[in-house]
């Protein structure tokens, strides 16, 4: 394996781990205030979608960037009115949310299948390091979304662990009750993380249609938005282990594609041989023997999970 | 000023199912003529083309209940997870399970007579989807990992290892170098009962049935719902939880894996990666509608088939196929919102009656301090 195929991959890992990191962000910050949302998938589609097109009448990368994050708001919104604000069932509403964006990206993205924008992301050479060897290549010649997607990191873990707001949404996903009792509006505070968790999901879906595949096709999102939901059980709700499985998930994803022209020999068998199809199935293997193997470690320990994960809260039923 | 508060009613009634399943139906169709006008398209014409070719005529009818045929056995699949509250999202890789099982049993048996590699192949179909879900199944008895992560994960995975077949070692050699596997044997063919329904359709009909009486009527059904809905109390009657689990879930991929053989020798002739054809994820939207009741499927799996022939019709109307998938989303969204709406009522609380008990109050403590 050539020393330049190798950067390529750790270059892949770190894009595909801000693409996973941004939607699992999103997504813990819903379930820390008490809201599963299994639409991820939808609203990344949805993203996606939206950015491409506005990124093809704009010519603007960011304007782009910042309506799919405005179109996952509003999808999230849609979670957050039909399971918080009614209390309906957060896991069908989530479904239904994948399912129904999924076809609605599809519908709306029909005619701009095959198209390209003019502009896209380009990468943002970080004076005097990005000429460092290896490092400078892999850390400080990204795409300006992936220093986005660090900044958010830790604005997220800054609010949620040491701000006024981000103890009464953890509240609210501890013990609903309690964060009602301590004046604070459960369902603002929900809808509030689930609109913004689905800004999170729709900028990255933007991310995925504007730099790292460009253009729009039916399902190209595949999959990556429910890896992000179980990266958030990975991360035991902690957007610092967060960003750590994400990595770990994106090495996997940029290893796929990549290990058919590695001409290595793993376990007595030449990769290179195994069908690119066989491959595929990498990612999804790992993400399941990986939630094994850290329930198996924790299993004696009390669940780390918000408490209130899952569960409408009304008030009247106290 | 006195404010209205929305008060829950206890728990859902069937009937105010059915009326929220049917204003979903309602509110999805509104929805989607918006779309459609939006979309430069007639709704009144596509909504007709979609009804004449679900329902009008037998023809039309054949091919509704041939598609609510594996919508009602991944239906029930979801269902019989979810009578436990489990959530079994993955029926779609169970069912490419099931058929990858089924394809490799007539492979090496095709010499067989029809009924018997029929049964042969619906057996292996089952133990195809059990065999998915065993992994998933185990995880989340004894660790308790999310099963709506894992199933979900190995729908991936079975699909891919369609891809695989396809291309490796299953290619066809008599395909002119097409990647597709070699058709299932003729004699496989499930026999039809009227144009496009086929007998897959009595196989779904008398698993529903014989899943209904199980889970409302016996004790195993009993243990089985109470374990799901209060597991502290089902511990104190002796309830093995772990046991219920594994059983509800291997069950459920059991059945998924049926539809995916179903759907092999009843409407496709060969393996492949479109088999299972969204409807596993379909089948979730079926189950919820359906309350989880086996009864319910039925008749949401037909509707959902009607609304699935009808989407593909319209294509010929130059209308997106998506638009079937969004219908279907609509429908469960509209039914969410109308069962919760259904199941309030208004309660008006305000001022005037808090008032009433301050002033009792008041003049309780009045007495009070007097007698003092």
């Amino acid at each position: 394996m050539s020393e330049e195929a190798l950067i390529g991959l750790f270059v892949a890992t770190v894009q595909f781990g801000t693409l996973v990191f941004l939607a699992a962000l999103g997504e813990l910050i819903a379930e820390r205030a008490g809201v599963l949302n299994l639409g991820v998938e939808g609203m990344m589609a949805m993203g996606a979608v939206s950015g491409f097109m506005v990124g093809l009448e704009t010519g603007s990368p960011w304007a782009a960037f910042f309506a799919a994050a405005a179109v996952g708001a509003l999808v999230g919104g849609f979670h957050a009115l039909v399971s918080v604000v009614l209390g309906a069932d957060q896991v069908v509403s989530g479904l239904a949310l994948t399912i129904g964006g999924l076809g609605l990206a599809a519908y709306v993205g029909r005619n701009v299948v095959g198209e390209r924008p003019e502009t896209l992301f380009t990468d943002l050479g970080i004076a005097g390091l990005a000429d460092i060897p290896w490092i400078g290549e892999i850390f400080f010649d990204q795409p300006p979304v992936v220093y986005l997607a660090v900044l958010l990191g830790f604005s997220v873990w800054f609010v949620l662990a040491r701000t006024r707001l981000g103890l009464a949404i953890r509240a609210a996903g501890e013990s609903a009750p309690t964060a009602d009792t301590a004046g604070h509006s459960v369902m603002a505070l929900r809808s509030g993380a689930v609109m913004v968790g689905g800004a999170f999901a729709g900028a990255a879906g933007s991310f995925l249609s504007l730099y790292m595949a460009p253009g729009w096709v039916e399902g190209m999102v595949a999959g990556r938005g429910w890896i992000a939901v179980a990266l958030v059980i990975f991360g035991a709700w902690r957007p610092g282990r967060l960003a750590l499985g994400a990595l770990l998930f994106g090495f996997t994803l940029a290893l796929q594609p990549r290990l058919q022209s590695f001409d290595i020999e793993l376990l007595g068998v030449e990769v290179n041989r195994i069908s690119p199809a066989l491959l595929g199935i990498l990612p999804f293997v790992l993400t399941v023997v990986v939630l094994v193997i850290i329930s198996w470690r924790y299993r004696h320990r009390p669940s780390v999970a918000p408490a209130a994960l899952g569960l409408p809260y009304r008030r009247e039923e106290r | 000023m006195r404010k209205p508060a929305l008060v829950r009613r206890d728990r859902v009634l069937p009937a105010t199912q059915a009326l929220g399943f049917f204003v979903g139906i309602v509110v999805a169709l509104l929805l989607g003529a918006v779309l459609l006008i939006v979309s430069d398209h007639s709704p009144a014409e596509v909504y007709e083309r979609m009804f004449d070719s679900a329902l009008r005529g037998t023809d039309s009818l054949s091919r509704t209940l041939g598609r609510a045929t594996p919508l009602a056995l991944t239906g029930l699949s979801v269902a019989v997870a979810g009578s436990m509250g489990l959530w079994n999202i993955g029926a779609e890789g169970q069912m490419m399970a099931g058929a990858i099982v089924a394809t490799g049993v007539a492979m090496m048996a095709d010499g067989l007579s029809g009924p018997l590699l029929i049964a042969l192949m619906m057996a292996a179909g089952v133990a195809g989807g059990m065999l998915l879900m065993l992994g998933p199944a185990l995880a989340r008895s004894h660790l308790r990992v999310s099963e709506i992560i894992t199933t979900l994960m190995l729908v991936y995975v079975a699909i891919r290892v369609v891809e695989w077949l396809e291309t490796g070692p299953w290619k066809d050699p008599d395909s002119f170098g097409f990647a597709v596997i070699e058709p299932v044997p003729e004699q496989a063919a499930l026999p039809s009962l009227f144009g496009r329904a086929n007998i897959g359709m009595l196989i779904a009909l008398g698993l529903l049935i014989v899943f209904s009486v199980a889970v409302s009527r016996t004790a195993w059904g009993y243990e089985l719902r109470l374990a799901g809905s209060s597991p502290d109390t089902a511990r104190y009657a002796g309830v093995s939880l772990r046991r219920k689990v594994l059983v509800a879930l291997i069950l459920s991929g059991g059945i998924a894996g049926l539809a995916g053989a179903v759907q092999l020798t009843g409407s496709a002739t060969r393996l492949e990666s479109g088999l299972s054809n969204g409807y596993g994820f379909a089948g979730i939207i079926v189950a919820a509608l359906a309350l989880m009741r086996p009864s319910g499927v039925a008749v949401a799996a037909f509707v959902f088939g009607a609304v699935q022939v009808g989407g593909q019709s319209i294509q010929t109307l130059g209308v997106s196929s998506a638009i079937a998938d969004i219908l279907q989303a609509m429908i469960l969204f509209g039914a969410l919102v109308a069962v919760v709406l259904f199941n309030y009522r208004i309660r008006w609380t305000g001022p005037a009656r808090e008032q009433q008990a301050d002033e009792r109050l008041g003049s309780a403590i009045t007495q009070e301090a007097a007698d003092v």
